[in-house]
């Protein structure tokens, strides 16, 4: 239940990162440990429902699986050709 | 299209666990331990802290912070039992509470004038496992009703906690409920866990717990 919660600190974080003359993100790279206490597919279908929002307008996230209890936000892909002004 | 990967490795709870850091040190200037109560539903974090309120209100000054989903019933009851201002923050369907809204909740709460602070988090047994809240520990409530397993079955809050406070022990010759094995199994989990047994029902049933809150407001933030 709180794969929302962290989908949306996720989303603040990557809006964050991009800053105001945001390019388009493409996808959002998260790890999660096999230890963290969330559910990956979870996360994915939360982050699904707030990416497809604006000002993200259809990022995909793509959730890493990795041993321990890591949860970062590890990557952002944008597209630069495609900017968002 | 040209796609450039920024790279980011950067912790999802930091800025939770800022805000925790920071209420942390604010109770610790202020000598006032913290204790975040978790459980599953129905365990009777509620029930324990009226009989504290109750019982101990005339020695110490206890605040309590308390976490509901929907309803600030649960502050309702509490209230009844104390002169001190008790803290409702309804979280309107989030399963958790998070450091923010205790460090908001703090500032109606004159700490200088508070022995001990106990906040009542939302009866959960997973999310609250994540969320710091700038407490100085967790202390598990688990029930005599539920299953000896929980702690297998929920390792990461029983990692987390450093007592576990069994309840409803007055139930105990009425439920195929081994104390044994539920202390070895969440041993198992933590080894480091302190445990104590109550029961909030009856005259008798709280002396360990209410020297337990004694001890731990003597001791100060020493926790």
């Amino acid at each position: 239940m709180h794969e929302m919660s962290i989908a949306l600190e996720v989303c603040r974080l990557a809006g964050d990162r991009l800053g105001a003359a945001a390019p388009r993100l493409v996808v959002v790279g998260v790890t999660v440990g096999d230890d963290a206490g969330v559910e990956p597919e979870n996360l994915a279908f939360c982050l699904e429902a707030l990416l497809a929002e604006p000002p993200f307008q259809g990022a995909s996230p793509r959730i890493i699986r990795e041993p321990g209890d890591a949860l970062h936000l590890s990557y952002l892909e944008v597209d630069d050709d495609d900017q968002d002004d | 299209m040209t796609i450039r990967t920024i790279e980011v490795r950067e912790r999802v709870m930091a800025r939770n666990d800022e805000i925790a850091a920071r209420v942390r040190a604010r109770l610790t200037g202020a000598g006032v331990p913290a204790f975040n109560l978790v459980s599953s539903p129905g365990s009777g974090k509620t029930l324990l802290l009226e009989r504290t309120l109750a019982e101990l209100g005339s020695e110490l000054r206890i605040a309590v912070v308390t976490g509901d989903v929907q309803t600030q019933n649960d502050a309702d009851r509490l209230a009844r039992h104390t002169d001190q201002l008790v803290q409702a923050v309804v979280t309107n369907g989030a399963c958790h509470l998070d450091a923010r809204q205790v460090e908001t909740a703090l500032e109606a709460i004159n700490l200088a004038a508070t022995d001990l602070l106990f906040i009542e988090n939302v009866g959960n047994l997973v999310c609250p496992a994540l969320w710091d809240l700038g407490e100085h520990a967790k202390i598990a409530l688990f029930s005599v009703t539920e299953g000896e397993d929980k702690p297998s079955k929920y390792p990461n809050m029983f990692r987390a906690a450093r007592w576990v406070v069994f309840t409803k022990l007055d139930l105990l010759p009425h439920v195929p409920f081994s104390l044994e094995r539920a202390v070895d199994l969440a041993r198992a989990v933590n080894p480091n866990l302190g445990f104590l047994m109550t029961s909030s029902v009856g005259p008798h049933g709280l002396g360990e717990w209410f020297s337990f809150c004694r001890a731990q407001a003597r001791r100060g933030v020493l926790v």
